[in-house]
């Protein structure tokens, strides 16, 4: 029996489980982390745990829509992901599909403002050399023809009829068109239709693309579960020092400050529930800066599900499905969006003007310490909710890096929440939620086909 | 070090097991059972709290009745709390209760992190065991499941719009022939005491398995099993499921509307669950004809790869919920299965070219079966890729719990005896055991439904272009077979219905 406790307790310490996130000390990001950079600037960034047998490998391209800043380029990050899954020449195509398949292994791309992303979540630590190897030959020497990016773009089409019936979907793509005026965040991440139908004629820019981002300098690897880490750093160097660093500077144009309130509207063709979603330009991600953090907090002391005007709309007086504010993490200042999904068109104003009660009400009432404390262990929680597997783990700290390529990042942001007073969220609510800086997009359906 | 934490989890499970002096098998059928999943070191806790009751159970008339009668627990007030503050309450343990209805089974789905396990099971419990049956609940969750049925799904959602006919189409006149959420007429007829009534007719002891696991404490099963002991024994008597009616060639559905795009869902219902012995060969040759969101899948590549149709093609040997990641859902087990083909949305131009292409890959499945080389990749990919369908603490207590459901022990650890056993010929004789290219019902969301039928009864060549001019020769002669594939395709089996008149009274809409 005594011996069963010993090995408990030896579980734990390998583990690094968190012992309870009251615990004095405790990070919330409670693993280790271990961070290698080869002569070609390439990160590693490990975690090492004996989680059973699974291993999750993430290749990090710091590159997303973020960087569409040429005119008829947007949604090529989203396009350039396809085209990384069509095999090199020592790889080709069905030889890459080959691999993945009998590998068994979960794995996709996906891409979003700041970054792109590929990952191969699989068993067995016997697996690792292959993977290893085959990623490393991907990202160094993908080919494809022209004709494979001709027969791919109408893939990317295809993505765009999936979700075409999604009212969100239109809904964003205005919100944003209508919000930003130079900013490459203007468009979303699968771009505009008519780039989309265009990128049939863009093999020369998918090879400067490639080019200039697909390197070593603007990549991060992330790898976590049970895997060795000498041996992991041995495989690391052996296949991907041939890689060439790119030393590209992205120049990104900066958004003018907003000065005069902006609206639009979209018509739904068949019966659908209105929506509204307001967009204010915020400032971009920091785990130094008190701005970000302080939002964070506020969309939550605002809008969360617990929130008096959550309660009001969407439990008591049941005009809204649901009500919601997104204040997302992009390296570049982005939108802090909040969105009502409402069930009668006629309660649309009403909505929107209860909206910006709270948001004034922000700007002059001071938020309980309780709440704020409420909240801070909300997020705390939230995190620690994804962390019980290899892939979990990968899954929340890969977005960290993206973003400053620092996996210390997750837990000087949370150090910052704490940090974060009643006062603070006041004067941010101050300084973001005017009317000259909002945009507002409502959708209305029409009559039923 | 595996192998010890392997054998540590085995103590405390076999120890917690006869502690909780309740399991799954071998048990009252009238009294509750549970599942055990102890993993000390993990500060997570798990919970599946299941109902063996499901929409097949709504009486005639009240379809969507177990739906709201169980959203109003998941997202209503107990006798003592408001659904209000129970959220507050929430907030601070980042809590949520999921649910999930099926046709057979529900489940009522949470993870709470350790530290605040004793709160947060203390307003679980009175949700479940002790509901308020609010009026203001129940207005505000009907009026969502209205919504749902009469916007959301018809208006905002092609690809679940499409699965769905499917489903009432392979199912008319059957328990299982309804969404989950009803229809907008037996909804709009629905009380608070019929909510009432369903609550004391099903959660009955014999209905509910308590499904745990993680690093909960010694001795808390055994509290919660004490809870729900309280409610009456006894079970809801086992519902009779007649035989689905098997199609009679092709018989399509096609909701019309004002969109740019197709979606297209079909199948049959099959003779055949994952509890018989013949599922394992035949999941392999679907896992080859369609595997979900996987390069593996033939579909994929003829319709995607080659020919950039569409986003993805697949194809599924028995009812199938996408969970994390592209790995399947569990608890939505059933007595009776169906297999499908599903076509994300794609031009309408190429529509008529795709439904050939993919009952022409069919047949060629039934008649040709699959090659050595592929029957070989498919079965190392399924040993290797199931491994990891169980990583979190709710995937591994569901598929714990599903497989004692389909009577096994261990499913994944089946999966692995069982394929290296099997044989080509073994999936094979199961392709043609089960599955057929000429009797199948087709569901199709898409505009100028009456040009659509016109041009499948009479046959019409149906070609394609392709924004690149040097399409590979292989692909274009193909191409020559596909567009004139000949289909029997009788006018009286186009059904054509308006989308918005789905989902408004029981079954398909009439024409």
């Amino acid at each position: 029996m005594l011996r069963v406790f010993a090995l408990t307790a030896a579980l734990l310490l390998l583990l690094g489980a968190p012992l309870g996130l009251r615990s004095q000390g405790s990070k919330v990001f409670p693993y280790d982390t271990k961070v290698e950079v080869l002569a070609n600037g390439l990160k590693v960034v490990c975690v090492p745990l004996s989680n059973p047998n699974i291993i999750a490998y993430y290749t990090i391209v710091r590159s997303g829509s973020r960087n569409e800043v040429e005119p008829g380029k947007s949604g090529f990050a989203h396009f350039f992901e396809h085209m990384m899954f069509k095999g090199t020449k020592a790889v080709p195509r069905p030889a890459y599909d080959d691999y993945l398949t009998r590998l068994g292994a979960g794995t996709n791309g996906f891409t979003s403002d700041d970054h792109t992303v590929y990952f191969v979540v699989f068993a067995g630590r016997d697996n690792l050399e292959e993977v290893v190897k085959t990623e490393a030959d991907r990202f160094i020497n993908l080919y494809y023809d022209e004709e494979t990016i001709k027969t791919e773009a109408s893939v990317i089409e295809g993505e765009y009829y999936a979700s075409v019936s999604s009212p969100e979907r239109r809904l964003a793509e205005l919100l944003r068109d209508t919000a930003y005026e130079k900013h490459s965040y203007k468009h979303t991440t699968l771009g505009f239709l008519k780039d989309i139908q265009d990128m049939p004629n863009q093999y020369d820019y998918s090879l400067l693309y490639k080019k200039r981002f697909y390197a070593p300098d603007n990549s991060i690897l992330l790898v976590v579960g049970d895997f060795d880490q000498a041996r992991l750093m041995e495989l690391v160097k052996k296949y991907y020092s041939p890689w060439q660093s790119s030393n590209y500077q992205l120049v990104t144009p900066v958004e003018p400050p907003q000065n005069k309130a902006k609206r639009a509207r979209l018509a739904w063709p068949s019966k659908t529930l209105a929506r509204l979603a307001i967009g204010f330009h915020g400032p971009a991600f920091s785990d130094e800066k008190i701005d970000k953090a302080a939002l964070d907090l506020l969309a939550a002391v605002a809008f969360s599900n617990s929130s008096p005007i959550y309660q009001k709309l969407v439990i008591e007086e049941q005009k809204c499905q649901n009500l919601f504010a997104g204040f997302p993490d992009r390296r570049d200042p982005s939108l802090l969006t909040i969105g009502a999904v409402i069930k009668k068109d006629e309660d649309l104003p009403a909505v929107e003007q209860a909206v910006w009660q709270e948001l004034e009400r922000l700007k002059t009432e001071l938020v309980s310490a309780e709440l704020l404390s409420d909240i801070k262990s909300n997020l705390k929680y939230s995190l620690a909710g994804g962390l019980d597997t290899s892939d979990g783990v990968a899954g929340t700290l890969f977005f960290y890096i993206s973003l400053t390529a620092d996996p210390g990042s997750v837990n000087k942001l949370f150090d910052l929440y704490d940090k974060v007073t009643p006062a603070d969220i006041r004067d941010t609510a101050k300084k973001y939620f005017t009317l000259p800086n909002s945009t507002t997009v409502t959708l209305t359906g029409g009559q039923a086909q | 070090m595996n192998a010890f934490k392997f054998l540590l989890t085995f103590l405390l499970l076999a120890g917690l097991a006869l502690a909780a002096g309740s399991c799954s098998k071998k048990a009252d059928p009238n009294k509750l059972t549970s599942e055990l999943l102890p993993v000390a070191d993990n500060p997570l806790v798990s919970f599946h709290i299941l109902l063996k009751v499901g929409s097949a159970n709504d009486p005639a008339g009240k379809e969507g009745l177990g739906q709201l009668a169980l959203g109003l627990l998941a997202n209503g007030g107990t006798k003592t709390l408001t659904f209000q503050e129970i959220t507050k309450r929430f907030y601070p343990m980042a809590a949520q209760v999921d649910l999930a209805v099926d046709k057979e089974m529900s489940v009522f789905t949470t993870t709470i992190h350790r530290d605040n396990l004793d709160k947060f099971y203390a307003l679980f419990r009175d949700m479940l065991l002790d509901p308020g049956f609010r009026e203001e609940d129940f207005n505000r969750l009907k009026a969502d499941q209205l919504n749902f049925l009469e916007k959301t799904l018809v208006g905002n959602m092609d690809e679940e719009f499409g699965k769905d006919i499917l489903n009432l189409a392979l199912y008319e006149g059957h328990p299982y022939g309804h969404q989950e959420a009803g229809t907008v007429e037996s909804v709009k007829s629905l009380t608070l005491d019929d909510l009432k009534s369903f609550y004391k007719q099903n959660f009955l002891q014999g209905n509910i398995v308590i499904g745990l696991a993680g690093g909960y404490p010694q001795g808390f099963p055994e509290k919660v099993l004490a809870d729900f002991a309280k409610l009456p024994e006894g079970r809801t008597p086992a519902l009779a499921l007649p035989q689905p009616q098997a199609p009679q060639g092709l018989e399509f559905v096609i909701a019309e509307k004002q969109t740019p795009a197709t979606a297209i869902s079909l199948g049959f219902p099959l003779a055949i669950s994952r509890a018989d012995d013949d599922f394992f060969a035949l999941w392999m040759a679907v896992a080859h004809f369609g595997e979900h969101r996987q390069h593996l899948s033939l579909l994929f590549q003829k319709i995607r790869e080659q020919r950039g149709q569409n986003y993805g093609d697949y194809a599924y040997a028995e009812h199938f919920i996408q969970g994390r990641d592209k790995f399947p859902a569990t608890n939505t087990c059933r007595r009776q299965q169906y297999f499908s083909i599903w076509i994300r949305p794609l031009s309408n131009s190429n529509r008529h070219f795709v439904i050939r292409q993919a009952l022409r890959e069919l047949r060629r499945l039934v008649e040709e079966g699959i090659s050595e080389e592929r029957f070989n990749l498919v079965r190392t990919y399924l040993l290797n890729y199931t491994k990891l369908y169980a990583q979190t603490l709710g995937e591994r207590l569901g598929w714990q719990m599903d497989s004692h459901y389909y009577g096994y022990q261990d499913f994944l650890a089946e999966v692995q005896q069982r394929l290296p056993q099997l044989t080509r010929e073994d999936v094979n004789r199961a392709v043609k055991k089960y599955l057929n290219f000429q009797n199948i019902r087709i569901a199709i969301i898409t505009q100028d439904a009456v040009k659509l039928r016109d041009d499948l009864v009479a046959n019409r060549p149906s070609p394609i272009t392709y924004a690149n001019p040097n399409m590979p020769k292989e692909v274009l002669d193909e191409d020559l077979a596909i567009q004139v594939y000949p289909l029997e395709v009788s006018p009286e089996k186009v059904r054509i219905a308006p989308a918005a008149s789905f989902f408004q009274k029981p079954g398909l809409p009439q024409q």
